[in-house]
């Protein structure tokens, strides 16, 4: 895992350059920062599929090139960078008018290999929420575009309900509907894991 | 304290909630390897525009020309064409029909084009 970070250059002054003087190696700098938040957010977004994922991830630099003299700075850039990657990843699935896959089989199989060997140690507990993650990965596919990218915006890239809002282009309340909608429908998909009492639904 | 946390306290007895914190606190530690991607995006930018340092100077020059012979030769020609012109309208009377049917051929031929521009757009 070798990061070559030169942390003392900010990201406002690396897009500075890229604006100013054409300067590669400055945005150079900025994919590799990047990067792996990207595509780990794509990979989220895809279900797991991470070729699609590492496709989009860079369509979503390459538009970001293209963008940055419009990039204002209101939002921080790994913000801007979300949004750009996640209309990318609704316009891809527009386009082939995707579904969630249920015959996902070689993904799960990847995040089956990758929660195995995180475990460490398999204590009951530790195998139990393993095997719970696994269970929403599965579940993740049944949500709508939006909701599946509400979750992973709230959630997976820790956002606010008003960054996730100017990441996905629409008002916080719908941003909020779209995770309360969504989390319906998780509990009812997982409903064997829900503790005693609880019943599923809250 | 953070979204996060304020989420966070909001739905501390959510086993979902739970859930979905854990799984997003796991990935958050992982770091996926660049293998390549870096250089794979940079390849894909577009080229950057070569700077055509020769180009500004040979239009201006090509102006140049064009504007001193125009100021050379048009002078005496618009004289000749307005004076043939003004010779020729002068020395025949106009009746209303003749001005009456060059407007409607005007006119005629104006809209035609503006609806086969139309058309074509």
């Amino acid at each position: 895992m070798a990061r070559a970070r030169d942390d003392t250059v900010t990201d406002a002054q690396l897009i500075a350059r890229c604006v100013a003087s054409d300067d590669r190696h400055a945005f150079a700098e900025l994919v590799r920062r990047h990067q792996s938040a990207v595509r780990a957010c794509l990979r989220r977004l895809t279900a797991g599929n991470h070729a699609l994922a590492d496709d989009l991830a860079q369509d979503t630099f390459v538009l970001a090139w293209r963008n940055l003299k419009s990039f204002r700075q209101e939002a921080r850039f790994s913000t801007w960078l979300y949004r750009i990657a996640t209309n990318c990843w609704l316009g891809h699935a527009r386009k082939r008018r995707e579904r969630p896959r249920c015959d996902g089989d070689a993904d799960l199989a990847d995040v089956d290999s990758d929660d195995a060997d995180s475990g460490g140690e398999h204590t009951p507990d530790a195998t139990r929420s393993a095997s719970l993650r696994i269970d929403l990965e599965r579940a993740m596919r049944v949500l709508s575009e939006a909701e599946r990218a509400a979750i992973v915006q709230c959630y997976d890239n820790d956002l606010s309900h008003e960054e996730a809002a100017y990441v996905l282009g629409m008002p916080v309340g719908t941003v909020k509907t779209h995770i309360l909608r969504a989390k319906r429908k998780l509990k009812v998909a997982l409903a064997s894991w829900a503790p005693e009492g609880e019943g599923g639904l809250a | 304290m953070s979204a996060r946390d304020a989420r966070e306290g909001d739905r501390a007895g959510d086993w979902l909630d739970r859930a979905l914190m854990e799984g997003s606190a796991e990935r958050a530690g992982t770091y996926i390897d660049d293998a390549g991607f870096t250089a794979t995006v940079m390849a894909m930018l577009p080229a950057a525009l070569a700077p055509v340092n020769w180009r500004k100077p040979a239009l201006l020059a090509l102006w140049g020309v064009a504007v001193a012979g125009l100021a050379v030769t048009l002078p005496p020609t618009v004289l000749d064409v307005t004076r043939e012109a003004v010779r020729l309208f002068a020395g025949r009377p106009f009746a209303l029909s003749d001005i009456a049917s060059l407007v409607a051929v005007f006119g005629a031929a104006t809209w035609t084009a503006t609806w086969l521009a139309w058309r074509r757009a």
